[in-house]
């Protein structure tokens, strides 16, 4: 299968900052992919020469197999959605959602179904009289997304969709783009910091630090098994433990079980002694902090995240033994 | 500017030309030893700055027009910081419209202005030529003043007024050492302003000048309308020397944008 | 601070207003000294079916309309590159476009007398290329004033043109480029549009510049062009006309007036839809 966009090293440094370091990416078709990161990452950076908004200092991006690198935004083809959303204040929502087809020179009774057929698919067909500064926030989100894909785009590119949503609305409108994703077969790229939000929307993730690509797959695979230190502590891996052989390995913390000393509960595992050091109660789950010496003899913080109901009865300065099975411990490069 | 905006570097191109080219042959002139007004000059000399500097209607009147914009700035913040605080703070009815009344000076044409104080307060009621000068320039920078000054207070919190009362000083107190620091930046954006206005005026200055209130740009025009010769080109270009140093330090201190914010809305 | 003492401050500064400025120029306006009451409404009547004075005000208000178009031509192209670039220099050019405004009217139009004169820069090129054989008359035209005026104004015509640029988000642009739009589109499509209300007030402050500036049309147009303001001052100081010269400021009034009415109405209408 073709890959619907692709990065050649591409590189863009503002200044003697390098924003995006020589990576190489592949864009798969019809497919949702995320680029994940902390802020500064270079994955809005990298969108945006996608787009077209910024040219790469070195390297080459293709579109469709077509090198694409010096090729203003307005030939690209593609539909972006800003995380401003950035409606035109002075044309009706109707009229926003119908520049981009006016612009291909589609007129007329064409552009007008067109238009209705893309305000159908975000429900919001309704307001297309309206102006967009009388919408809410999660409308004029609608009618961004319903004004990218009007064009019928190459790749539909997503930036930030969602940070600026409440937090009801944002878990909504993932599955409402995962909805429009799989209706229209677009292929989306979506740039986001919030990893619940590309583990629960993306087909493929990229994970991105200080302008390098750190780990990309399917977010099972990634989360399940994350080849370095950042990936993991991204994710959620708060346990790293040295072994004797010098070998990292990262556990999560509802994997760590902890118990009073001397009963190791889980066998042929991790086994570690230790102290108590803060003991969290959250509701549902309990967090357990304890001070450990790992094999290789280094001093450690291990915390596990028990369920409330059935966590031992532990409180701060018990000696305790923290154990994990050996299908848990998911090795990594330091 | 980019190539890539052909049209619009074009015409932003033609427009510095049009702003700044005059302004380079006026320097470029003065420096002319020649007699009359050419270009390229016949040849390069100091002559006319010294010629410019020893004649005594040039030095006379920018006596009056330094001591002419001194005192009506002076006047006008005096006036007008007060005014400004009554509008402001104070409980003042028709707000809006005393307001509008102070910024009216801005509205009406300074030609307009120069002929009517003229008519009516040097003919009619034969006051000096000077105080209706001074009168008529304190009237021109009062909306600077006000709306300048105003801004600064509008941004600033009455609360912290309120909360200096509230520890125990007394309303001199609260005003020396609250309000006052607060309104610095604005009281010096309204200062340079109307020093700047008045040395520059020509319409009020023009209508009502007499052989001893005259200032330097009206005494200028006079000397251009008579003589042909680089002295004028000179003068200018001791003035635009002049004019630099006072937006280097308006730059330095406040920053441009923030004094223009002012002049213009 | 919140009292009535407070409020009297404002007495001073409003006696200076009044009596140095408001009744003054109500005083003018309707009765100049010596004149008969509603003698300058009869001059007002005769100046405006007078042929010679109508030229006057004619050419003073289409000079006022074309060094709006002129000024906003090239102001409005130099805000937008300037409010839309990321370059060091654009703050360096903005100040350098600014500075006009703190240096006196004389010394800026005294420049052009170098340049169109006679013996003026653009004459001795012509002439010295052979182009022409004499000097062609540059100063005291309508063209001279014209430049003057736009050279004066343009300043105004940025800043206000750059505020309102500044305030269009260039997210919109880019929206607009995604879209499909190219730059030139981009910029009559979306930028213009949102520019409107300060290109009204650039519009506005230009002509009321325009149509009241005295230096420039008196260095450069002369007697043989004259302008509404060089024949106040003629009225009020070479003829001594006091029926005439009110006449004339009513009529520059009633112009300036005219054409802020209309531009905050249309803020207005704007504001609304």
């Amino acid at each position: 299968m073709t890959a619907a966009a692709e990065f050649v090293e591409v590189s863009q440094k503002f200044g003697d900052f390098t924003a995006v370091d020589a990576i190489d990416l592949s864009i798969p078709q019809g497919k949702l992919t995320t680029l994940l990161g902390p802020s500064g990452c270079g994955k809005t950076t990298s969108l945006r020469m996608l787009a077209g908004y910024s040219a790469p200092t070195a390297g080459r991006i293709l579109i469709d197999g077509v090198d694409s690198t010096k090729l203003p935004p307005e030939k690209r083809g593609l539909g972006m959605v800003f995380q401003s959303y950035a409606l035109f204040p002075h044309m009706t929502v109707a009229d926003n959602v119908g520049y981009g087809l006016k612009l291909r020179g589609i007129t007329g009774p064409a552009r007008r179904a067109r238009i209705t057929e893309s305000l159908e698919m975000v429900g919001l067909a309704h307001l297309a009289a309206s102006r967009p500064r009388k919408l809410s926030g999660g409308q004029q989100q609608r009618v961004a997304l319903a004004r990218a894909i009007a064009i019928r785009p190459k790749l539909l590119l997503l930036d930030e969709p969602l940070s600026n949503l409440d937090a009801r609305l944002r878990v909504q409108m993932r599955s409402e783009i995962r909805r429009i994703q799989s209706e229209t077969g677009l292929t989306v790229v979506l740039v986001t910091h919030d990893q619940d939000e590309a583990l629960e929307m993306s087909d493929e993730m990229v994970l991105m630090r200080a302008g390098k690509i750190m780990q990309q797959g399917a977010p099972s695979n990634v989360f399940g098994s994350p080849t370095n230190r950042f990936v993991a502590e991204f994710l959620g891996y708060e346990n790293f433990i040295t072994m004797t052989d010098g070998s990292l390995h990262t556990v999560r913390p509802e994997h760590l079980e902890v118990a009073p000393a001397g009963r190791p509960v889980i066998d042929g595992g991790l086994s570690l002694p230790g102290t108590v050091t803060d003991v969290a109660y959250r509701g549902v789950d309990v967090l357990v902090t304890v001070q450990s010496t790992d094999p290789s003899g280094l001093n450690v913080t291990l915390v596990s995240d028990l369920r409330a109901d059935t966590a031992p009865p532990v409180t701060v300065g018990d000696r305790v033994t923290v154990s994990a099975h050996q299908t848990r411990l998911v090795p990594i490069a330091a | 500017m980019k190539t890539s905006r052909p049209v619009a570097g074009t015409l932003a191109v033609a427009g510095y030309i049009i702003m700044i080219v005059p302004i380079l042959f006026v320097v470029a002139t003065a420096f002319s030893a020649g007699s009359t007004l050419k270009f390229p000059p016949d040849g390069l000399s100091l002559r006319w700055f010294g010629e410019a500097l020893s004649y005594d209607p040039f030095l006379e009147s920018l006596v009056t027009s330094l001591q002419l914009a001194v005192a009506s700035t002076a006047i006008a913040l005096l006036l007008g910081v007060p005014a400004t605080i009554a509008i402001h703070r104070g409980r003042l009815p028709g707000k809006n419209i005393v307001e509008s009344l102070f910024l009216s000076p801005l509205i009406v044409p300074e030609l307009v202005v120069g002929l009517a104080l003229f008519q009516q307060l040097v003919i009619t009621y034969n006051l000096e030529n000077a105080s209706v000068l001074l009168i008529g320039h304190t009237a021109l920078l009062l909306p600077y003043a006000v709306r300048v000054t105003g801004a600064s207070l509008a941004n600033a919190d009455p609360s912290l007024e309120e909360a200096a009362r509230g520890l125990g000083a007394s309303p001199l107190r609260t005003f020396v050492t609250v309000t006052l620091p607060i309104l610095r930046p604005g009281l010096f954006s309204a200062a340079l302003l109307g020093f700047v206005t008045s040395f520059n005026n020509v319409p009020l200055s023009l209508l009502l000048q007499s052989r001893d209130a005259r200032t330097l740009p009206v005494t200028m025009l006079d000397y251009v309308q008579q003589s042909y010769d680089p002295m004028v080109a000179a003068t200018s270009t001791l003035i635009l020397g002049a004019t630099v140093v006072i937006a280097i330090i308006a730059e330095r201190t406040l920053g441009f944008a923030k004094i223009f914010g002012g002049i213009n809305r | 601070m919140r009292s009535r003492t407070t409020s009297l401050l404002v007495l001073p500064g409003l006696a200076l207003l009044v009596l140095g400025f408001l009744i003054p120029s109500l005083a003018m306006l309707f009765s100049p000294p010596g004149t008969e009451t509603g003698e300058i409404f009869v001059r007002l009547g005769e100046m405006i079916t007078d042929p010679y004075e109508l030229r006057i005000i004619g050419r003073t208000v289409a000079i006022g309309l074309v060094v709006v178009v002129v000024s906003i031509t090239l102001g409005f192209p130099i805000a937008y590159l300037l409010a839309r670039s990321q370059s060091r220099w654009a703050g360096v050019l903005l100040a350098l476009a600014i500075f006009p405004l703190l240096l006196s009217n004389v010394v800026r139009t005294f420049g052009w007398l170098v340049i169109l004169g006679s013996n003026g820069v653009i004459g001795q090129l012509l002439t010295g290329l052979g182009v022409l054989e004499e000097a062609p008359q540059l100063l005291y035209t309508e063209l001279a004033i014209v430049l003057g005026l736009t050279q004066l104004f343009l300043p105004l015509a940025i800043i206000s043109c750059y505020s309102a640029v500044s305030q269009v988000d260039a997210g919109l642009d880019d929206a607009a480029r995604g879209l499909g739009a190219s730059r030139t589109r981009t910029f009559w499509d979306v930028v213009v549009p949102l520019s409107l209300p300060g290109l009204v007030v650039a519009a506005t402050l230009v002509f009321a510049g325009s149509v009241t500036a005295y230096t420039t049309p008196y260095l450069l147009g002369g007697s043989s062009q004259r302008m509404l303001s060089t024949q106040l001052f003629s009225y009020s100081s070479v003829t001594i006309d006091w029926a005439g010269a009110s006449a004339t400021a009513m009529i520059m009034t009633f112009l300036v007036f005219l054409v802020s009415g209309l531009s905050s109405l249309a803020a207005r209408r704007g504001a609304t839809s």
